[in-house]
């Protein structure tokens, strides 16, 4: 029995060490585990609510856009590959590499972030949320995502700011937890644009 | 035995003692991350919360004495028994079996030195105080939740229920949903991560099991209620559209979600009883649990079938018969897996040697009222019967049987059982026996003659009733009861305040239980555990020869990490040694997210959304302060 001290090690080494997943992992993804509930619950309310409706869109409300939401969310799920990258450079000890790949993919989720509220709010002017169940349903959907990828973004910011100061163990957890929480905001954004195409239908 | 391990004056311990040591003091309070601390912290604001809502239910039944009464205006009537509710459920007896119970003794139990993640354990605790100060100031301006502790709407929308009364519960709620969240998370990962080296999951114990069960049932209830009452909110305070009809609504949303929610928790609610009673009953029937695995698989069915059975509230709704045939069939499968724990429970105390002290009599108890509330629950899997007794007494008469009888009995039979733990004391026996024999009679005659009065046809939640129905008698002794039940109630309080004061010294263990919370000193030591002990079986304290090998690993510095703040982690399944980490000390920072938190809401609340961004906003500051300082730094 070997005892590894592996907060005191280099980071990436203790991570190679280890025989199980560490504590945050698990944390992250018991987490991600109850997210996915409640955007499953949404989801479920989302289908409940059509199926008691005959028109879907209801009549006077537009379809949903689909293209360009389509071309967001692939851009979207690409900086899933930026993130995985980010947290295998800095597995490997390569700490700027880790943070110059976190701040492409600020840049780009806050681009991603920006259309899409501009969207979101021209959706608002053309029909109100308290308009019909549909409206409610569709904006309170959209606003659950966006305000995931703010989160997510927030973790990205705060893990560029801390790799200033280099890598530490407990640093390199939490970049693999925001890698996951990125993955688990993707597939959310795929499924909300799901929901669109089958609307627009 | 050279050496005993819970030598306080050996060099190694007296360095843990100052590594693990927190600053003294109201300070130490707020910023404490120990999972005991945090425990007691939870302990002492559910039993504040406990006294409120038992208040609430004695002024319901003083007002329902009689017939005709005028104790209480029907507007405070109703803002009581949704207060009692809410109360009971949300800030008593989930907090205190997860939050008080399971924070001070799963590390206890599993050989650990904290919980996982340590500094998110306060928060939990301060989010569910924020949650409940909350609620309680509503009630208190006179806002009180009024629509029932299921709320449902279109009685809960503005509509019908223009005040702010639905919005403080709604918004308590949501933030209580997020402290459950928290808590539940940390207990999965605690569970998984934190054994101590040896203990494979089948070496867990049973108590554990209990709480990784309610865990789970949590991480995946929650989030239904949480959208429910989000829908809720944005239906009240900017007119969406989600429950009305005309509109492409549906009020019956409302009731899925929140049932979706609310039948897991009602095994979230009793699931830690069942802990707690495997916990006791082979302690005072001197022998193992028989069935030990089939009652762990048990502990973990209730919790997952208890997803598969939520429209069995709702027969009364007018579903498709085909939907409410297979929610009766669901219901009917919980069965199983309460017997076999039932059947455990007896075997193994009639294949022992009992000792009816006073926890084991509570454990009885609960037994008792378990059994009988588990066969009225049955009943209602017969769907016609179910709709000739929706919302009558009758109902109300079968679920205080379990939530008070079944999950509240052992929750006051493990204050007696660990109190010789946290405090050091013996608590006094004699005058726990009465307070249990008061309970039992108490609740007794409180809920038993709610069934009679229900098959005759007494609705609940009347603020009051006519004369010549036959409810009148009924009525009183219900009464009556639930003023001998707060009797043992307040006698149990009496005897742990004397206790802590005046009882005899307790020693490390005074009952001779089997699980690793009674190797140590009480009160247990800020670090737990000297040594990481050695584990070889479930009941590890009996287990004499890994004890006297602890104490030889003290001598050699084996197991001790007294060097920093840190405890080992193990495998998931296997319980094999992998790492040592560094745990997190005292921090400021989860009382202040919560603080923010709290504020936000509050804000909702008055429709000040700007005010309520800049307070979340520094939740998302507070975050970052947090995680600026890392373990390995303390």
């Amino acid at each position: 029995m070997s005892v590894i001290r592996s907060m005191h090690a280099p980071p990436g080494r203790a991570d190679r060490h280890r025989i199980a997943r560490p504590n945050g992992w698990w944390g992250v993804v018991v987490f991600i585990a109850t997210e996915a509930t409640l955007f499953g619950t949404i989801f479920g309310s989302y289908f409940y609510l059509r199926f008691r409706t005959a028109a879907w869109p209801p009549k006077g409300i537009p379809d949903p856009a689909v293209t360009v939401p389509a071309i967001l969310t692939a851009v979207l799920v690409a900086t899933s590959l930026v993130v995985q990258l980010a947290f295998w450079a800095g597995r490997a000890g390569r700490v700027r590499a880790a943070q110059w790949l976190l701040v492409l993919a600020l840049i780009v989720q806050g681009a991603y972030f920006g259309i899409q509220m501009h969207l979101f709010l021209d959706d608002l002017d053309k029909f109100s949320p308290s308009g019909s169940a549909y409206a409610s349903i569709y904006f309170t959907m959209l606003g659950a995502h966006h305000a995931h990828v703010v989160f997510g973004m927030f973790l990205e910011l705060f893990l560029v700011l801390r790799l200033v100061a280099g890598l530490t163990n407990y640093r390199l957890i939490g970049l693999q937890a925001t890698t996951f929480y990125w993955h688990f905001v993707n597939v959310l954004a795929l499924c909300v644009l799901a929901t669109q195409i089958y609307a627009a239908l | 035995m050279a050496v005993d391990v819970r030598a306080p004056e050996h060099p190694r311990v007296q360095r843990l003692e100052q590594v693990w040591e927190e600053r003294p003091g109201i300070l130490g309070w707020l910023t404490t991350v120990d999972h005991k601390r945090i425990g007691l912290l939870y302990f002492f604001t559910t039993l504040a919360f406990f006294g409120a809502g038992g208040i609430e239910a004695l002024l319901i039944r003083t007002q329902l004495a009689q017939p005709e009464s005028k104790v209480l205006a029907p507007d405070t009537f109703n803002e009581l028994f949704t207060t009692h509710g809410v109360t009971m459920i949300f800030l008593f007896v989930i907090p205190m079996t997860t939050g008080a119970f399971g924070n001070y003794l799963v590390p206890l139990m599993i050989g650990s030195r904290d919980m996982a993640f340590p500094r998110m354990n306060a928060l939990s605790y301060w989010l569910f105080l924020g949650s409940g100060i909350f609620i309680y100031i509503g009630l208190f301006m006179g806002f009180g939740p009024n629509a029932g502790w299921f709320d449902y709407v279109p009685l809960a929308l503005r509509h019908f229920n223009p005040g702010p009364n639905v919005d403080f519960y709604a918004l308590g709620l949501i933030l209580n949903g997020v402290s459950s969240t928290l808590a539940a998370i940390n207990f999965i990962v605690t569970i998984f991560k934190l054994r101590a080296p040896g203990m494979s999951l089948n070496r867990m114990p049973l108590f554990c099991f209990a709480m990784l069960a309610v865990s789970l049932a949590l991480i995946f209830a929650l989030p239904a209620l949480t959208i429910d009452l989000v829908f809720l909110e944005l239906s009240r305070k900017v007119g969406f559209q989600f429950f009305i009809p005309g509109n492409g609504g549906d009020p019956l949303l409302w009731q899925h979600l929140f049932w979706l929610f609310a039948h897991p928790e009602v095994y979230i609610i009793v699931l830690p009883a069942f802990g707690i009673a495997t916990s006791i009953i082979p302690t005072f029937a001197k022998r193992r649990m028989i069935a030990f695995p089939l009652v762990a698989l048990a502990e973990l069915l209730v919790a997952f079938i208890g997803f598969g059975v939520w429209a069995h509230h709702m027969f009364a709704t007018g579903l498709p018969t085909i939907t409410l045939v297979f929610f009766a069939a669901a219901t009917l499968m919980v069965v199983i897996p309460s017997t076999i724990q039932v059947y455990a429970w007896t075997m193994t105390v009639s294949a022992g040697r009992p000792e009816f002290r006073a926890p084991l009599l509570f454990i009885g108890g609960f037994i008792v009222f378990f059994v009988m509330g588990g066969l009225s629950g049955i009943m209602f899997a017969a769907i016609p019967f179910d709709q000739a007794t929706t919302d009558t007494y009758f109902v109300v008469a079968h679920f205080h049987f379990i939530i008070f009888g079944a999950a509240v009995f052992p929750i006051l039979g493990g204050m007696y059982y660990w109190f010789p733990k946290v405090t050091g004391r013996l608590y006094h026996e004699g005058l726990a026996q009465l307070s249990f024999w008061l309970a039992f009679v108490g609740t007794a005659l409180t809920f038993f003659p709610m069934h009679i009065v229900g098959l005759i046809g007494m609705p609940r939640r009347v603020y009051t009733y006519p004369h010549g129905l036959g409810w009148d008698s009924y009525n009183l002794i219900e009464t009556i009861g639930s003023y001998i039940l707060a009797a043992g109630l307040l006698l149990v309080a009496f005897n742990l305040i004397y206790s802590r004061f005046s009882g005899a010294p307790a020693g490390p263990d005074p009952f001779h239980g089997g699980t690793l919370e009674w190797t140590i000193p009480s009160p247990p030591p800020h670090y737990n555990f000297a040594v990481i002990p050695t584990v070889s079986s479930a009941y590890p304290n009996w287990d004499e020869p890994d004890r006297a090998v602890d104490a030889g690993k003290l001598e050699r510095g084996e197991l001790t990490y007294e060097a920093g703040h840190e405890t080992p982690t193990s495998t998931v399944r296997d319980g094999v040694f992998d790492e040592v980490v560094d745990m997190p000390s005292e921090s400021p920072w989860p009382v202040t997210l919560a603080f923010f938190a709290a504020l936000a809401l509050v804000m909702v609340l008055i429709s000040h959304y700007a005010i309520a961004g800049i307070f979340l906003l520094l939740v998302l500051f507070s975050l970052a302060g947090w995680h600026w300082k890392e373990p390995q730094e303390a």
